[in-house]
C-alpha cells in the first residue's frame, strides 16, 4: 500500500517536474505590445473548486433523495454560477495588453528590477491579478495588482542577478482566481526585456595603478592630475564633488543663482592613469580580471581621477564622469558575451 | 434595520476586516434562522450564542478563542446532539450537527480556506432548510442568503482595494442573474431520478396524507401538500368531479376526541361478515399508479368490484369496503381496478352490527344534545332528519378554513355553536356524531376527493391536498348512502378543488357591509388573497411538483415520447450549451472592440478578396501593395495601404488618417 502510494507520488512528482520544466522554460521573447489572447489563457479548478464540485454532487443526491424541488434549483443555480465563474475568471485575464518597460542596471549579485505595463482596455476594473517570474531555477515572490478600467498599471518584478552581461527577464506568469476563487486562470508572457548587469567589483582590489608606472611610482597615486590648478568654471554634471571650489561658491549669494563652481586642473599626472585589461597579471582568470578592472573604474571615478580604458579592441580615451564610467562598465559587462542574445537557459 | 446595514456610511465606519466578517455573520444568520423553528431550543440558542460571540470578538478586536476552548465546546455539542436525537444518521441529527458546525467554524476562521468551509456548510444548510419548507418565502430568504454568501466569497478574493459593499452585492447578484437562464434549462431538462435513493419516508417527519385516525379538534393548521398521492388512467369513461370519491380508511370509532378504524374485535361475535352490494351501473375500469405512502391503503373509486393484485398477492377488502395491501407500500406501484359509482350497499344491515355504527361516548357535548332533542321532537323520519341537519350546516354561518381554531373538551359544542370554522374532518366528524345521536348509523370515510385531469394526456392526478373526509349514513331500505357535509358548506371544494374552496373568509363577519367590501372576495384584499393563492398554487404545481413523471410528460409534449435519460441528457447539454454561449460569448468578446484602423483594413481585404486579390497570410501591407501594383493599378488602393502602413507602424501619425482612409475605401470598388 505504502509502496504503491510512494510510487504514485514519485510518478506525480516526476510529471510535475516535467511540466514545470516545459512551461517555465523561457520562450521566444515577444516584443511590443502583447495581447493575452483567448488561446493563451489556461484555466483549471482550484482545490476549493474541486471541493465545490463534490458539494454540488452531494446537493444533487440529497435533492433526489428527498425529492426537493428547491434543492434542485439551488444545485442547478450553483452549477450555473460555477460555469459563469469559469468565464469570469478567464475573462479577468484574457485581453490584457502587456508591454515591457524599463529595467535598471545593477552589479552582479544585486537585485535587478523589470518594469512592465499592463493595460486594461475594458471599462470595468480587473481585480486580483497575481504576477510573478517563473524559471526552473528560482522561485519568485508573487505580486497582486488591480487594474482599473481603461487604464494601465506599471508593475515591477525583481530578480537577483548572478552574473555579468545581459539578464533576460524570465517568463512572466499572470494568475487570477477572481471572482469566486473556484478556478485558477493563468497565462505566460516572455517579455523581450533585458537588464544590463555590470560585473561584480572585486572585494579587496589592489590600488589603482597608473600607466607606465612601476613600483614606487604608485605612491603618487591620488595626487596625480590635481597639482596644476588652472582656474574655475561652472559646475557641470559629472564633475567630481571633491573638485568643487567651496570658497568661490560661498562668495556667491543664493540670489545670484546658487551656482556650484568646480576647480579646473590641467596636465599633471592624471592623464597618465590608464586602466588596461592587457596590463593585468597574466595568471588571473578572466572573471577576476574583469572584477578587478571594474573595481578600479569605480575607485578611479570615486577619487575623481581621469582615466583611459582599454579592453581588447575597446578603447576609451581619457575621461571622467558617469557617462565615461558607464561606457567602461558596459564594456566590462559584455566582454566575451554575445551581445543581445545571451539567454541564460537556452 | 436592514436599511442601516446596507447604508454606505454604516459600513464605512467599520474597518474592512470587521465589515467582511460581519457580512459572513449575516449570511450565516440568514441560513441558520429558519432552522430555529424546528431545531431543539438548546440547539438554536447555542448556535445564535456562538454567532454573537463571534460578533463580539470581531467588534471588540479580541483574539479568537484558542483550540483548547473550542474543542470541548464542539465535543459537548456533538454529545448533546447525539443524546437528544434517536438516530445517529437521521435528518434531524444531520441538520443539528451542521448548524453547530457552521457556528463553531466561524470562531475558528483564520485563513481564506476556512471561509470556503463556511461557504460550503452554508450551502448545505440552505438545502436542509428546504426539507422543512419549500414556500415562496423560504425560497426568497434563501436567495438573499445566497447573495450574501457569494458576496462574502467575492470579498475575500480581493487583494488590493475592496470596492464598496453596494458594488460587491451588485456583482454577486449579477452573477446569480446570469446563472438563472441555465438554471431554468437544467431544472426543466436535466434527467430526474425518482427518489428516494434510500429509505427517507420512515425517518423524521411524517408525510402528509391519510392516516387511520383523525382528530380535527387538535389541528390548528393543515399544511397543504402538493405531493402526488396517485395517478389514474381511465380506460374509457371518466367520472365527473362530483363522483370522484377515492375511498380510503373508514373511521367508525369515536372516543370523544379521535376517530379511529373499527377493529375486528369491535364487532359483535355473532355478526355476519358478509357485505351485500347491488350494482346499479356498469363498472368503470382504470389503472392507478400509487406513490409510496408507507401505509397499506390501496385507493379505488368509490366501491371497487374486483380487488387488485399487487406483486402477485391479492389485496384484502375489509368489512367497510376499504382495500388493503398485504404489505406497506414503500415504492411506486401500479394496478388495474374497476369500480361502480351507483349501487345499493348493504340494504339489510344486521341489527347487531348496526349497534357498532351507533356507538358514542356518553355525557359529552350537552348543547349538541339539546339541539338533537329539538330536532327529534320536530321530526321522526331518518331521511328527513338527514336533510334537516344538512340544512343546519347550510344556513348557519359555517365557514371552510384550513386554519381552524383549536376545540375544547366538548369539541362538537364548540364547533357547532361557537367557532363554526373548520375543514372536511370537522364537518364529517360532527355530522356523524349528530347522526348517531339521532339514532342513524353513520361512519366517517376518508380518502381523496377530486383530482386534476391533465388535458394533454388525460391522466388524472390526485394530490395529498385532495385528501378529504366524508360520511356514510345507513337508511332503511336504501343501505349506506354517501353524504358529504363539507359540500353543504363549501360546494366548490367538491366541484372544483381545495384551492378554489379556500378564499371564503367573509362569513364570520356576517353582514357588516364595510368589512364585507374590504374582505369580500370581490374586494381588494380578497383579490390580493386570490392572487396570492393562485401564485402559491402555480408555485406548487410548476416548481415544487416538477417530478420525473412531469418531466417525462414535458418531453412527450415536445414530441419525445420514449426518451431515456441519455437522450434527455443530450438535449440538456445541447440547449444548456446554447444558453451558456448566448450569455458568455458577449462577456468574453464584448471588450474586443476592434481598432478602427484594423476594421478598415479588413474591409479593404474583403473588398479585394471579392475580386480575387486576397492578401496572403505572410504579406504585410507593403508587400501586398507591391504585388497589387502589378495586378491592379489603382491609386486609391496604393494610397490606402501607404497611409495604413504609416499609421500602423510608423511612429508619426498623419492627421485625419482615419477619415482619409474611410473616403479612400469608398472610392475602391
Amino acid at each position: 500500500m505504502t509502496s504503491m502510494a510512494s510510487k504514485r507520488l514519485g510518478f506525480r512528482a516526476r510529471l510535475a517536474q516535467r511540466v514545470r520544466k516545459r512551461t517555465l522554460r523561457a520562450g521566444v521573447p515577444e516584443a511590443g505590445i502583447v495581447q493575452l489572447s483567448l488561446r493563451r489563457v489556461y484555466i483549471i479548478p482550484t482545490g476549493a473548486g474541486f471541493a465545490f464540485l463534490v458539494m454540488l454532487m452531494v446537493l444533487f443526491i440529497s435533492s433526489v433523495n428527498y425529492s426537493l424541488s428547491l434543492g434542485f434549483i439551488l444545485t442547478f443555480l450553483l452549477v450555473a454560477v460555477a460555469l459563469i465563474d469559469i468565464h469570469m475568471t478567464y475573462r479577468n485575464l484574457a485581453h490584457l495588453y502587456l508591454q515591457a518597460g524599463r529595467c535598471n542596471t545593477v552589479f552582479a549579485g544585486e537585485t535587478a528590477q523589470f518594469e512592465f505595463s499592463i493595460e486594461n482596455r475594458r471599462k470595468d476594473t480587473r481585480y486580483a491579478i497575481w504576477l510573478d517570474f517563473v524559471s526552473p531555477e528560482q522561485d519568485f515572490a508573487e505580486q497582486a495588482v488591480d487594474i482599473e478600467g481603461q487604464s494601465s498599471q506599471t508593475v515591477a518584478l525583481t530578480m537577483v542577478s548572478s552574473q555579468r552581461g545581459w539578464l533576460e527577464a524570465p517568463k512572466v506568469r499572470l494568475r487570477t482566481r477572481f471572482p469566486l476563487g473556484l478556478l485558477l486562470a493563468w497565462s505566460y508572457w516572455q517579455p523581450a526585456q533585458q537588464a544590463l548587469i555590470y560585473p561584480c567589483p572585486e572585494a579587496n582590489p589592489p590600488p589603482v595603478p597608473q600607466a607606465g608606472m612601476q613600483g614606487d611610482e604608485v605612491q603618487q597615486l591620488g595626487h596625480a592630475g590635481q597639482d596644476d590648478f588652472a582656474g574655475i568654471r561652472n559646475y557641470q554634471m559629472g564633475d567630481n564633488v571633491k573638485h568643487l571650489a567651496w570658497r568661490q561658491i560661498a562668495r556667491l549669494s543664493v540670489e545670484d543663482g546658487g551656482q556650484l563652481i568646480s576647480k579646473q586642473f590641467e596636465g599633471g599626472t592624471s592623464s597618465q592613469l590608464c586602466l588596461d585589461f592587457a596590463h593585468l597579471p597574466m595568471q588571473l582568470d578572466l572573471e577576476t580580471k574583469i572584477s578587478r578592472l571594474t573595481s578600479w573604474v569605480l575607485q578611479a571615478e570615486k577619487d575623481g581621477l581621469s582615466y583611459s580604458f582599454a579592453l581588447d579592441n575597446f578603447h576609451l580615451a581619457h575621461g571622467q564622469g558617469s557617462q565615461h564610467q558607464a561606457s567602461c562598465l558596459r564594456a566590462l559587462a559584455l566582454y566575451g558575451k554575445t551581445v543581445g542574445s545571451a539567454s541564460n537557459y537556452a | 434595520m436592514l436599511k442601516t446595514l446596507f447604508s454606505v456610511s454604516a459600513w464605512q465606519n467599520l474597518s474592512r476586516d470587521k465589515a467582511d466578517t460581519l457580512l459572513v455573520l449575516i449570511a450565516c444568520l440568514l441560513v441558520i434562522l429558519p432552522h430555529t423553528s424546528h431545531l431543539q431550543v438548546w440547539n438554536s440558542v447555542t448556535a445564535i450564542a456562538v454567532l454573537l460571540w463571534r460578533a463580539y470578538v470581531t467588534f471588540s478586536g479580541r483574539r479568537m478563542p484558542p483550540k483548547w476552548v473550542l474543542l470541548p465546546i464542539a465535543a459537548a455539542c456533538m454529545v448533546a446532539v447525539r443524546m437528544s436525537q434517536q438516530s445517529l444518521l437521521g435528518r434531524e441529527t444531520g441538520v443539528s450537527m451542521l448548524v453547530i458546525l457552521l457556528a463553531l467554524k466561524l470562531l475558528e476562521m483564520h485563513a481564506k480556506r476556512d471561509l470556503f468551509v463556511v461557504t460550503l456548510l452554508s450551502f448545505f444548510l440552505i438545502l436542509s432548510n428546504f426539507l422543512y419548507s419549500q414556500s415562496i418565502a423560504t425560497a426568497g430568504l434563501m436567495m438573499v442568503a445566497l447573495i450574501a454568501i457569494l458576496t462574502a466569497q467575492i470579498t475575500f478574493q480581493y487583494t488590493g482595494k475592496v470596492p464598496p459593499l453596494k458594488q460587491r452585492l451588485r456583482h454577486s447578484a449579477g452573477l446569480l442573474l446570469m446563472a438563472i437562464p441555465l438554471t431554468v434549462v437544467l431544472f426543466v431538462l436535466f434527467p430526474r431520478i425518482q427518489g428516494p435513493l434510500w429509505g427517507t419516508p420512515s425517518d423524521g417527519m411524517a408525510r402528509t396524507g391519510l392516516s387511520n385516525s383523525m382528530s380535527p379538534g387538535k389541528v390548528s393548521n393543515l399544511a397543504q401538500s402538493e405531493e402526488v398521492a396517485f395517478r389514474v388512467k381511465f380506460f374509457d369513461t371518466v367520472p365527473p368531479p362530483v363522483k370522484r370519491y377515492w375511498r380510503g380508511p373508514v373511521l367508525g370509532k369515536y372516543d370523544g376526541r379521535t376517530w379511529t378504524e373499527l377493529m375486528l374485535s369491535d364487532f359483535p361475535q355473532s355478526a355476519v361478515p358478509k357485505v351485500e352490494i347491488i350494482p346499479r351501473s356498469k363498472a368503470i375500469g382504470y389503472q392507478v399508479t400509487l406513490e409510496p405512502s408507507n401505509a397499506r391503503f390501496i385507493f379505488g373509486l368509490d366501491i371497487a368490484r374486483i380487488v387488485p393484485v399487487i406483486d402477485g398477492k391479492r389485496t384484502i377488502m375489509t368489512r367497510d369496503l376499504q382495500i388493503l395491501a398485504q404489505q406497506t407500500i414503500n415504492k411506486r406501484i401500479r394496478y388495474e381496478i374497476s369500480s361502480i359509482t351507483d349501487y345499493t350497499l348493504d340494504p339489510n344491515l344486521d341489527p347487531v352490527i348496526m349497534q357498532t355504527w351507533l356507538a358514542l361516548p356518553p355525557n359529552i357535548n350537552p348543547r349538541t344534545q339539546q339541539l338533537v332533542e329539538q330536532w327529534q321532537a320536530k321530526e321522526q323520519d331518518p331521511a328527513r332528519l338527514v336533510s334537516l341537519v344538512l340544512q343546519f350546516y347550510r344556513t348557519e354561518k359555517f365557514r371552510y378554513t384550513l386554519q381552524p381554531p383549536i376545540l375544547g373538551q366538548n369539541e362538537f359544542d364548540d364547533f357547532l355553536f361557537t367557532t363554526r370554522a373548520g375543514f372536511c374532518e370537522h364537518y364529517a366528524g360532527s355530522f356523524v356524531y349528530l347522526m348517531r345521536k339521532l339514532g342513524i348509523p353513520a361512519r366517517v370515510v376518508t380518502g381523496y376527493q377530486g383530482g386534476e385531469i391533465n388535458p394533454v394526456d388525460g391522466i388524472l392526478t390526485v394530490r395529498q391536498s385532495d385528501a378529504h373526509a366524508w360520511t356514510e349514513v345507513w337508511l332503511h331500505g336504501q343501505g349506506w348512502l354517501r353524504i358529504d357535509p363539507t359540500s353543504a358548506v363549501a360546494p366548490e371544494r367538491i366541484e372544483n378543488n381545495l384551492a378554489r374552496a379556500l378564499p371564503r373568509p367573509v362569513s364570520a363577519l356576517g353582514d357588516f357591509g364595510v368589512f364585507n367590501s374590504l374582505l369580500g372576495s370581490d374586494s381588494l384584499i380578497g383579490r390580493l388573497r386570490n392572487q396570492f393563492q393562485a401564485i402559491n398554487h402555480a408555485w406548487g404545481q410548476w416548481v415544487l411538483d416538477y417530478t420525473p413523471q412531469k418531466q417525462r410528460n414535458f418531453f412527450a409534449s415536445l414530441g419525445f415520447e420514449e426518451i431515456d435519460w441519455a437522450g434527455m441528457l443530450r438535449i440538456t447539454l445541447l440547449i444548456g450549451a446554447m444558453v451558456m454561449a448566448a450569455i458568455v460569448i458577449p462577456l468574453i468578446r464584448q471588450q474586443q472592440k476592434r481598432d478602427p484602423l484594423d476594421a478598415l483594413y479588413s474591409a479593404l481585404e474583403l473588398k479585394l478578396a471579392k475580386r480575387g486579390l486576397t492578401r496572403l497570410p505572410h504579406e504585410g501591407p507593403k508587400t501586398w501593395a507591391q504585388r497589387l501594383r502589378l495586378q491592379l493599378p489603382d491609386d486609391a488602393v496604393m494610397q490606402f495601404l501607404d497611409i495604413y502602413a504609416a499609421q500602423k507602424y510608423a511612429s508619426h501619425v498623419p492627421p485625419n488618417a482615419l477619415a482619409t482612409l474611410k473616403s479612400l475605401l469608398k472610392k475602391i470598388k
